[in-house]
């Protein structure tokens, strides 16, 4: 089973390259991390073949198994959405009066028009290679248009933000990462925070002001003063407080509004931050009134 | 040849990693292919292919990943340089053994990687210890041993060796 051969010349050469690339990395990192860039394009094309063809399995597969397999509570979840798509006309009437309203009241005030964010869609074809990140993998990525910091939302609300780009793929680092910081604002007092992701795969708020009124409910939506997301884009509902005697915010624990572990395609935002109207008067994107 | 089968074990290694092991994780937590091919790699050819072929790994795994690339590509090059020389200095190895190596290793390394984690504080390095990187690398060394079980069953193994 085992063999002997003289090791020493390779031994010493591996190490010899180890120390090398030791005192590269801590020296010149970013000169490394450029030199690695011009390879990252033709090996994300290589590595792309298979990824897709087994994203498509394992896509293929999942769907076999909702469309016949995984039926049961089908029924209750139907009179369930009835009485949810009842609800939801009610909202759809008072809504269309709110924005004829507005609509008057924005060509009164002359403000200018909002610019819709141009987004392109992508699919979802895998997740972070380690387990220390939420992240997801999408399949569109440079030759996209898709670059480092662009938002990403689906019709719920939001996504993550992208961190890392090939040519072919992209990864989106998800709103439930602790590493993830996206600016928020409570929609029903208008406070502003810091959401950030948590272990446990939900998100909370933080730097909420103590003389704030935020209760278990309010939704939380992006206010668009950093990053690439537009002002209003739904982030989650807050669903516990914490309030700490003499810390000088309170902070709050948010359920994300996407089902972060169930979505498949996404819309990852390409207009660059200052296109997007600013202060107060553009209506909320993607926004849905609170219950 | 053998470049060919490296190559085929790199691009390959992606969509197992981050499409199919998603689905096989348990508690959230999938056991890091990567690492355990490059100690693999460096127990049966050696420091020199182990280091190498861990260094690839660790960059293509890191394409995919939110990740540093310096982290991933020390980590997988290191871990692939180590087996290469401890496994020359094991006389007889077992599935277990190289599986609790492996689980050590893979401890380490995590644990190193959290460390880094700037943002984070004392409680929530430990917390994600506890329920990530020692899961993870209890996975690791199960999948490891039992990978390397299943290679010596099958093929007749030979591995380097110092006189």
């Amino acid at each position: 089973m085992a063999h002997s051969r003289s090791p020493y010349g390779a031994r010493r050469l591996a190490f010899a390259c180890f120390a090398l690339l030791l005192v590269v990395l801590f020296l010149i990192p970013s000169q490394i991390k450029g030199l690695l860039q011009y390879l990252d394009g033709p090996v994300g094309y290589l590595v792309r073949i298979p990824l897709e063809a087994i994203a498509s399995v394992d896509a293929g597969i999942a769907d076999r198994w909702e469309q016949y397999v995984a039926l049961q509570g089908v029924r209750e979840e139907n009179q369930q959405l009835r009485k949810e798509i009842e609800w939801l006309r009610g909202q759809h009437s008072q809504l269309r009066e709110a924005v004829t309203a507005t609509e008057r009241l924005t060509a009164l005030l002359q403000f200018k028009e909002q610019a819709l964010p141009t987004m392109v869609a992508a699919q979802v074809i895998g997740r972070d290679a380690t387990n220390r990140y939420h992240a997801i993998i999408l399949n569109k990525g440079e030759s996209d248009g898709i670059k480092p910091d662009m938002g990403v939302v689906t019709p719920a609300g939001v996504v993550g933000r992208v961190v890392k780009t090939t040519a072919a793929s992209s990864v989106v680092l998800l709103v439930t990462d602790p590493s993830n910081a996206i600016a928020g604002l409570i929609q029903r007092t208008r406070d502003e925070g810091v959401v950030e992701g948590t272990q446990q795969g939900l998100a909370q708020m933080k730097y909420i002001p103590l003389l704030s009124t935020v209760r278990d409910g309010d939704r939380v939506v992006t206010s668009g003063l950093v990053g690439d997301f537009p002002r209003g884009l739904v982030i989650g509902t807050i669903t516990r407080i914490d309030k700490q005697e003499g810390a000088l915010f309170q902070s709050a624990e948010l359920m994300p509004e996407v089902d972060i572990g169930r979505v498949e395609e996404v819309l990852v935002i390409q207009t660059s931050y200052g296109q997007f109207t600013k202060g107060g008067a553009g209506a909320d994107l993607l926004g849905k009134p609170s219950p | 040849m053998k470049f060919l089968i490296y190559l085929i074990l790199v691009v390959l290694l992606v969509p197992l990693q981050t499409t199919l092991l998603p689905h096989l994780s348990v508690w959230g937590v999938k056991p890091d292919l990567g690492l355990v091919a490059a100690a693999l790699v460096g127990l049966f050819a050696g420091e020199l292919e182990g280091l190498l072929v861990g260094l690839a790994i660790g960059w293509v795994l890191n394409l995919y990943s939110a990740g540093e690339l310096w982290l991933s590509l020390l980590t997988n090059g290191g871990v692939g340089l180590l087996a290469g020389f401890l496994g020359r200095q094991v006389s007889r190895m077992t599935s277990i053994s190289l599986g609790l190596g492996l689980l050590l290793v893979s401890l380490v390394t995590g644990v190193f990687a959290v460390l880094n984690f700037q943002h984070f504080d004392g409680a929530q390095m430990w917390s994600m210890i506890q329920s990530i990187v020692f899961p993870q690398a209890c996975f690791d060394g199960v999948v490891g041993g039992g990978l390397y079980w299943l290679l010596s069953q099958r093929f007749d193994v030979v591995r380097l060796k110092t006189e």
